[in-house]
């Protein structure tokens, strides 16, 4: 399997190598982050109701939609690694199900936390928690070349910044959700753990090789993966079309 | 909301105890919907098939849509949702139990 140790993107790039990626349909593990900090939104989500477009603009954060159902998330600059993972349906990862394949690939996020020293366990649907809080949250989706799931690890976590950039029902609710969110989600950083961004890595890597039973190796996208995404994030994922469309 | 044309506007938004939000907006007329909307941040597989049932709920009675929500459902991967829940947060849209 390619190991592709990528590094900061802008939001729609980000989404365009993935999909560059699964239709190419190469196994592959991808880890990324995000330049300049980004809310992406799930498939099925209306970007305005879940959005504040004017503080978004206003930080230059940037918006963009996912191929991937699942709720909207905060990528910041500095607070997550991302990893994204392609396999062709042949591969027992795949699974005949997404939610076969959610629990073996959210194991490889168990096994990756494990080695950092973190006792997690996968939750149901897409979440990995560590006592019960949400550290890590996936999304997948299945099309005819193959399966792509991608999600985050929570590094560390500024709820003021969250929750200015996402949708709240009001104000009063607003500092509410600041004020418990530990209650709900926690981080590396929150956790104690001072670990680098490439250990992060590494041990994602480690976590998904043992898990999957595959070598990791170290490479690179094509260049006809790299010509596709440049063109897709530009045609769709900059797009108001794409964006907008729900 | 009844509007002047005879168009009625709906919303509700349901979180699925332990599963996912599902916000819909609807429009119709009498038991006739003639537009249906469906937002959330749950999973669907395949996710351009949720667009084709909005399509097929156009025009449709509130009664027959129950059947096509349930009949879409049995071809579809869901995850954090399931039929019944959205057949009730369209209940909830309307205003009215079918």
């Amino acid at each position: 399997m390619r190991l592709i140790r990528d590094t900061y993107h802008p939001a729609p790039y980000n989404m365009a190598l993935d999909e560059a990626i699964l239709r190419s349909a190469v196994p592959t593990f991808r880890t990324y982050s995000w330049e300049p900090s980004a809310v992406s939104i799930g498939y099925f989500q209306s970007i305005e109701e879940e959005v504040d477009l004017v503080e978004a603009e206003r930080m230059g954060v940037d918006v963009v939609r996912r191929i991937t159902g699942g709720g909207a998330v905060f990528h910041d600059r500095d607070g997550e690694v991302t990893y994204s993972i392609v396999l062709p349906y042949g591969h027992p990862a795949a699974g005949k199900s997404a939610k076969e394949s959610y629990k073996v690939l959210c194991g490889g996020i168990v096994e990756a936390l494990g080695i950092l020293g973190v006792d997690a366990e996968f939750a149901g649907i897409n979440d990995v928690v560590v006592d019960g809080k949400k550290i890590s949250g996936s999304a997948q989706t299945r099309k005819k070349w193959g399966v792509l799931q991608h999600g985050t690890l929570l590094y560390d976590l500024k709820p003021e910044l969250m929750f200015s950039l996402l949708r709240v029902p009001s104000e009063k609710i607003r500092d509410k959700m600041i004020a418990n969110i530990y209650e709900r989600v926690t981080s590396l950083r929150h956790l104690g753990l001072d670990v680098s961004r490439k250990e992060v890595e590494d041990a994602f890597a480690k976590g998904f090789s043992r898990v999957l039973g595959e070598n990791m190796e170290p490479s690179e996208p094509t260049e006809e993966e790299i010509e596709m995404a440049e063109r897709i994030a530009e045609e769709k994922y900059a797009s108001k079309e794409w964006n907008f469309r729900r | 909301m009844l509007q002047k044309s005879g168009i009625s506007e709906g919303k509700a938004d349901y979180k699925v105890p332990g599963g996912k939000l599902i916000r819909m907006r609807v429009r119709y007329s009498g038991d006739v919907l003639r537009e249906v909307r469906i937002n959330g941040d749950f999973f669907l597989h395949p996710e351009e098939a949720l667009e084709k049932l909005e399509e097929s709920l156009k025009d449709r009675s509130l009664k027959e849509a129950v059947e096509i929500i349930r009949e879409f459902c049995q071809h579809v991967e869901m995850a954090g949702v399931s039929s019944e829940d959205f057949i009730k947060v369209l209940k909830l849209a309307v205003k009215k139990d079918f």
